[in-house]
């Protein structure tokens, strides 16, 4: 297998080549004027290290991937164009108020619960360029009013005239029966063919979007219009660069579906969080290689901690409603929670509790972390890590930062200690303590919330700091068992290369399958798996415009089921792609009811209530050959004591009176199967593992470590 | 004691006839002295940082059982927000709320937990054992109104109870004498549908079927009732398996000192942040409109006084209550709205527990529109308490303006009012519903001293509330909304930062057998919130309907003629032969035809400072965005423009405020002068009033001619039937035709 992956993220490009039976990882800054430079550097560090030239990595690679921040950033600086919305009247206001609640979407909790500083993000489309047509679509399809024609030409025209470079068009209804969407396509056509220089581009609601929800289905077509253009020109140049360089195949785009697709089968909102996303798709593939059971993967940086599940069962964990930046959306995403809690947490002195808190502020990269010395003046978990003796002055972050100690002390002392009335170095304590509690509640009611314990997991920690505070972490929840993965500090790039061609489509319906007032259960099957067959035939051509067999390509087919009238729905993989009778009909109510009970507790099932479908999703994808990992882990043969320590040196550990002696090594200087135990700190290029007293860490392959606590009595433990 | 007073003691209790809301618990809204249980926790374990994780750890499962109660809850209320989950102190103190939810709702399940303590725990016939529950409904035990229903569940471990958890959910329908759960005509207490005391309901973790269906037989909702009190229990039992795992983990002492020290930390950090409040009294007055039956001018009257770390919000001088109409609310339920109002606008950064209010002192007046008798109706305790409310909230916000130290920001008065249709009768799918929509939530942020408020944002009482999507609301309802979402013109606070605005719904009846609307809103002659420092209050509202035309088929047949807002609506009447009409918000269940519109338009928040000191620019963006008028910016904001540019003629506009300046000071006189020429020593003769006119020692009971003191119910307030008023006045006419005839 030959292939490249690659991750672009706000800083860094990260690349990831795959050569026959090597694997190569890369890094270069992000050029975000021109994408393609940051990518032929990173590229060109991979190779270099092959011995290869370009021309015969893109000759030769079967697939180029991306997953990018692109779209992110563009949200983030808006940069977009002009979108104009026509919108069923009556519902011109919807976008604006945001369901009430928009306000505090993609906020802290804290700021969600302070009323007086409410305040709804910067609009995409202002008020002014949202206009309302006369039209009315029931809720079975049935038309209450049709169309206006001429009241849609005039409203077009007032688009036009207040600067709309592109039309979102989202009337209410329309995934029942979308003629009038459909129809106003063609009028705008009319009025402004697409021959003529000053068309705009047209998207139609019910297409990116099959679901009921007039406010979300139209704010996620809001934001695939407003970064289309963007996406489109920054995707479309480094695929350019790509041909230019002598790879004739189409790109492939991440999707944070969990799947990837060409460019021409990607909507912009589909690559937004792609690169977090690569990453549980990267933990997936790992925990299937080596067996690890169920994975909760966390991603900890400078300012966030990402939180994703991947479970045994193939079960798949999706929002159904994500927020992309501060906006609700219902394009189905695989399930990602992100804390405010990262190395540059600052911590503050909590009154109330005479203790410290830890976040959600950032100290961010500028001016960062006190010790980093540009003039940071707060407390954060980075100055606490120094202080405490894990991280090295002259080697953090490869040696491109050099810290300063004293700085951190400085501030340490006087925000916290002096609050706290103890010394440096027990504040320090309670910060790592605190922050290292915080992210594992958070892994908890991830985890818990779906059923299942943390004690049932191994965890996977990568990110620059996942390393360091991955052993504090899972004590604080049991869990015993964490890996540090292979190309860690590229985990989303490897991600990528490990995708498969996916396409999801989606159709809402009201499908009562148990009337619990009539008692009957639902005996006609046709018109569900017509809809299931329309699904199919839908993906299927997605995956037959990419030039794949339809004999490589699979359907999965899942519902959302709810008992009665509930908000609550369940997503259930049905197991076969029709149903055809009452008895593969109570399968699936079975099935339902355990996934339910799970979640919710066993004998909270309400079948008394009645049982609905309430949307029909199927999964179209064509499985593609994966990378290698199953050796990764270091066998047990190969285990043994690690050599002398390069250098001893006293850290302080929560919960430890007083310093301790500290092992230091360097990860690269030790052999596969080495094992290290705790307290012991292993430096390598991209992180610092920190082996807490009662851990151990094992060598892998490719600077993957294994860490696992000691069992008690194991003699392991200081 | 003696032993024959113990005897004579013993009697009595045995002899008692019925266990009533007990005053003792009642009357107290503080939360309890440590229990032996809690001390000897609280001397083993007391390190604040363990403690803190423990919290930590302890408000995670509280945020995933009110995730659980939202996704799994059936009714409405759970869905878009109405709902809340809690961990309370085996003594029932409060101590831990969910982050989103309504936190009156627990701050008010302190009190049935209390009663189940003292009454239930001890009583041979009741006790309480692991696996029970207990659901309270009546809001004279301690809810906020019967609509409401908490489930309530001990936690015991190794054999001895350590803490309660709760969960309530704003369920609507409960069998009262109009659909939907707060009757509007409801004239006594037994009109509100079901009186639940809290008594159990499940044993050994399971619902007892025979009390699950006596309760379903009870209520129009039989499906709903039955889901949501398992979908309680649930998230109750969720919230016992959060706790036994914490005790586990980190021990008893650690859990139990963590519940106690939440409370006892909060309420010190209350008294350290009002001691950064400058000592003194602020004032504030305002009216509701009318009863829902009648139109009354109803006085809400606060001073509130901050001396040293107390606060006391002091009402008496209030209307009287009014026996037989369900505008009446409970003290208890105004003390969890100010609860709300503590936590949410002044100190959103303190944990939601009921030690918030620890340091506050309430003075009512008895037999006051917030110390009723018990007989008093009160299910429509929204109109009474949600005006006290806002009366609170300006009078705190007078002197957080003045404290140094703020936790947010200073801001006007929020929208306060339930401009929401209430329905009930058979859906397209042969269901019997009865409920509130989802727009309850659309209430208009008030203005800030930099910043505009924000439209349609949140109720007073939650956060994160949601006002849902019509796709869904369509498919399982058979009305539609036909304008849902769309700000209305003018509808604003005027203030050099203007309130956020409601937006309009025009809905009508599409697909029932049977199905009526109500309306449970006051605020149609008299504004709901004033502004502040001489920014508007909101605007009035009525209900306007249009019948006698079925609009589905007019917009079939003759599409041209729908309008799609109230104004063209009620002002170009398109439909012949319709009619036109309005009315106060105040609609009691009533049997809707195909097709006939009902309309109404969400509020608006209070408008913060001079109209004139608003940036022209602010103006014209509203103009742009076609909030306001032509007219509104003149005559209002007074700023030049030309109509064809809409380019601000600068010099102009400030000669036209200065004009406006000058006619001010030209119209102004002393203090002395205007009392001599407006105060009046009574209420007009002509006027409804109910309430104190200046002593507040003085109440009135609909005009100057029934007064007495203040605290007294030797003369109840008792309100005609308004169908027998209208009878009697048709009757008189009947009789004055025939005597004119003969």
């Amino acid at each position: 297998m030959r292939r490249v992956s690659v991750d672009i993220g706000g800083t860094f490009t990260d690349c990831f080549l795959v050569w026959d039976d090597k694997y190569v990882a890369a890094k270069a800054l992000t050029t975000h004027q021109n994408l393609a430079l940051g990518f032929n550097a990173s590229l060109t560090q991979a190779y270099g290290q092959l011995g290869l030239s370009l021309e015969d990595v893109m000759a030769d690679v079967d697939s180029v991937r991306y997953a990018t921040t692109l779209g992110t950033n563009a949200l983030i600086e808006r940069r977009g164009p002009v979108v104009g919305l026509i919108t069923t009247a009556g519902f011109e206001s919807t976008v604006p108020l945001s369901r009430g609640r928009g306000y505090g979407e993609g906020l802290s909790e804290r700021m969600r619960k302070d009323l007086p500083m409410a305040e709804r993000p910067e609009p995409i489309v202002p008020i002014p360029l949202i206009t309302g047509v006369r039209e009315r679509m029931a809720q079975n399809g049935e038309i209450i009013m049709a169309l206006d024609e001429d009241d849609l030409r005039a409203q077009v025209h007032r688009l036009v005239d207040r600067g709309a470079q592109a039309f979102v068009v989202s009337l209410v209804n329309s995934v029942v029966n979308p003629a009038h969407e459909l129809r106003v396509e063609e009028v705008i056509r009319e009025e402004y063919p697409e021959h003529m220089l000053g068309s705009a581009p047209i998207l139609l609601a019910h297409k990116v979007v099959g679901r009921k929800g007039e406010y979300a289905r139209t704010s996620s077509a809001i934001l695939d219009a407003f970064l289309h253009k963007a996406m489109y020109l920054g995707l479309s140049s480094l695929e350019l660069n790509l041909r230019e360089n002598g790879h004739q195949r189409p790109m492939q785009v991440v999707h944070n579906s969990g799947g990837m697709a060409q460019l021409n089968s990607t909507d912009a909102l589909q690559t937004i969080h792609s690169g977090p996303v690569a990453g549980i798709a990267a933990s997936e593939h790992l925990a299937a290689e080596t067996d690890l059971g169920n994975i909760v993967c966390t991603d900890m940086g400078g300012t966030s901690f990402d939180i994703g599940l991947v479970v045994e069962g193939g079960i798949k964990f999706y929002d159904y409603n994500p927020v992309i930046e501060r906006w609700m959306v219902n394009i189905p995403m695989v399930h990602l929670v992100t804390l405010g809690a990262g190395g540059g947490s600052i911590a503050r002195f909590d009154r109330l509790r005479q203790t410290v808190a830890v976040g959600p502020q950032s100290a961010g990269s500028d001016p960062g972390p006190a010790c980093y010395d540009k003039g940071g003046r707060e407390a954060s978990v980075t100055d606490a890590d120094l202080l405490l003796g894990y991280l090295r002055t002259d080697n953090y972050a490869g040696g491109r930062i050099v810290l300063n100690e004293k700085r951190a002390a400085s501030v340490i002392r006087r925000t916290l200690g002096e609050a706290l009335g103890t010394d440096t170095i027990a504040a320090a304590k309670l910060v790592k303590q605190r922050v290292d509690n915080d992210m594992a509640n958070g892994i908890a009611q991830e985890l818990r919330a779906r059923g299942y314990e943390p004690s049932q997991f191994t965890m996977l920690a990568y990110g620059g700091n996942g390393a360091l505070h991955a052993c504090g972490i899972a004590s604080a929840i049991g869990i015993t068992r964490v890996l540090v993965p292979p190309f860690s500090s590229v985990f989303s790039a490897v991600g990528a290369g490990n995708m498969d061609q996916l396409h999801i489509h989606e159709k809402s319906l009201y499908l009562q399958i148990y009337d619990s007032v009539t008692r009957s259960l639902l005996s006609r099957f046709e018109g569900f798996n017509a809809i299931v067959a329309e699904l199919e035939a839908k993906g299927r051509a997605d995956l037959l415009r990419q030039g794949f067999a339809e004999t490589d390509i699979e359907h999965r087919l899942e519902v959302d089921m709810r008992y009665g009238n509930q908000l609550a729905q369940t997503a259930v993989v049905v197991g076969r792609n029709r149903i055809g009778n009452s008895d593969e009909l109570l399968e699936l109510i079975d099935v339902f009811g355990r996934d339910y009970g799970k979640r919710y507790g066993e004998g909270s099932q309400s079948p008394e209530a009645g049982i609905r479908i309430n949307t029909v999703r199927v999964a179209s994808y064509v499985t593609t050959p994966k990378l290698r990992f199953a050796d990764i882990l270091p066998p047990e043969d190969s285990l043994h004591g690690a050599p002398e320590a390069e250098a001893v040196r006293p850290c302080h550990f929560v919960g430890v009176e007083g310093p301790i002696e500290t092992a230091f090594h360097t990860l690269e200087k030790l052999a596969l199967g080495a094992v290290v135990t705790g307290p012991a700190v292993v430096i390598s290029q991209s992180t610092t593992f920190l082996v807490e007293p009662g851990w151990r860490l094992s060598v892998g392959r490719y600077g993957a470590g294994w860490l696992q606590r000691n069992e008690p009595g194991s003699g392991g433990a200081q | 004691m003696s032993t024959v007073n113990t005897n004579v003691s013993e009697f009595l209790q045995d002899a008692t006839l019925f266990l009533a809301p007990d005053p003792e618990i009642m009357n107290n809204h503080g939360f309890a002295p440590r229990t032996p249980l809690e001390e000897r926790c609280m001397a083993k374990e007391s390190d604040p940082a363990r403690l803190a994780i423990v919290r930590e750890r302890l408000m995670a499962g509280a945020n995933e059982s009110f995730e659980m109660l939202e996704n799994m809850g059936a009714a409405p209320g759970a869905k878009w927000g109405d709902c809340v989950s809690a961990m309370f102190t085996a003594a029932g103190d409060l101590s831990l709320a969910s982050t989103g939810g309504v936190v009156i709702f627990v701050n008010l399940v302190q009190y049935p937990i209390k009663f189940i303590n003292r009454y239930w725990a001890k009583d041979p016939s009741v006790g309480i054992r692991e696996g029970d529950a207990f659901l309270v409904n009546d809001a004279h035990y301690g809810q906020a109104h019967n609509t409401d229903q908490s489930l309530m569940m001990p936690v015991f471990w190794e054999g001895e109870h350590v803490a309660w958890v709760g969960a309530t959910v704003h369920e609507g329908e409960n069998g009262a004498i109009e659909p939907g759960g707060m009757p509007s005509i409801a004239e006594q207490v037994w009109d509100e549908g079901l009186r639940m005391p809290p008594f159990r309901v499940a044993e050994n973790y399971r619902l007892r079927r025979d009390i699950v269906t006596f309760l379903q037989n009870s209520v129009r909702e039989p499906k709903l009732q039955y889901a949501d009190m398992k979908v309680k229990m649930y998230t109750c039992r969720r919230l016992e398996q959060r706790i036994h795992e914490a005790i586990h983990e980190f021990g008893l002492e650690a859990v139990v000192s963590c519940l106690r020290r939440n409370l006892e930390d909060t309420d010190a950090e209350v008294r350290r942040r009002l001691m950064e409040w400058p000592d003194g009294t602020t004032r504030h007055s305002w009216w509701t409109d009318g009863t829902l039956r009648e139109n009354a001018l109803i006085k809400i009257n606060l001073a509130v006084t901050k001396k040293g770390e107390t606060l006391t919000f002091d009402y008496r001088g209030s209307s009287p209550e009014f026996s037989n109409r369900a505008n009446n609310t409970l003290d208890i339920t105004l003390k969890g709205m100010l609860s709300q109002l503590m936590l949410a606008y002044v100190w959103p950064d303190l944990p939601r527990n009921q030690a918030v209010l620890n340091s506050v002192k309430f003075l009512f007046d008895e037999h006051s529109i917030m110390r009723p008798a018990p007989s008093a109706p009160i299910s429509q305790c929204m109109m009474s308490v949600f005006t006290s409310w806002s009366v609170a909230q300006v009078s705190v916000m007078k002197f957080l303006y003045s404290v140094p130290s703020k936790y947010t920001r200073v801001i006007a008065p929020w929208y306060c009012m339930i401009n929401t249709f209430l329905f009930g009768g058979i859906t397209q799918h042969g269901e019997m519903v009865g409920n509130v929509c989802a727009d309850i939530n659309g209430m208009g942020g008030g203005a800030l001293a930099d910043r505009d408020g924000q439209h349609s944002c949140a109720p007073i009482f939650a956060t994160m509330a949601d006002l849902g999507e019509q796709e869904f609301m369509e498919e399982e309802m058979p009305f539609v909304q036909l304008v849902s979402k769309k700000l209305m013109r003018d509808n604003q606070g005027f203030g050099r930062q203007r309130g956020g605005m409601g937006y309009q719904m025009m809905l009508a009846l599409r697909d029932s057998p049977a199905w009526g609307f109500m309306l449970t809103a006051i605020g149609s002659k008299f504004p709901n919130v004033p502004g502040l420092f001489g920014g508007y209050g909101c605007p009035t509202y009525p209900l306007a309907r249009v019948r006698g035309v079925d609009v589905f088929e007019a917009m079939k047949t003759d599409p041209g003629r729908f309008r799609f807002s109230i104004a063209e609506m009620m002002n170009e009447r398109p439909f012949d032969d319709a009619e036109y009409s309005t009315h106060p918000m105040s609609l009691p269940y009533a049997l809707a035809s195909r097709g006939e519109l009902y309309m109404i338009a969400q509020g608006a928040g209070g408008g913060f400072g001079d109209p004139l000191e608003r940036d022209p620019a602010d103006v014209m963006r509203d103009y742009e965005e076609d909030l306001i008028s032509p007219d509104v910016a003149w005559r209002i904001y007074r700023v030049v423009f030309d109509r064809q540019t809409r380019i601000v003629d600068e010099a102009a506009t400030a000669q036209a405020r200065d004009t406006v300046r000058q006619e001010r000071l030209a119209g102004a006189m002393s203090y002395d002068a205007f009392c001599a020429r407006h105060v009046t020593p009574e209420p007009p003769a002509n006027l409804p009033y109910y309430g104190s006119w200046g002593d507040p020692g003085t109440i009135y009971g609909g005009g100057p001619d029934r007064c007495f003191p203040a605290g007294h119910a030797n003369s109840p307030v008792v309100m005609p039937n308004p169908m027998q008023v209208k009878i009697e006045a048709l009757e008189k006419q009947i009789a004055e035709l025939k005597g004119a005839a003969k």
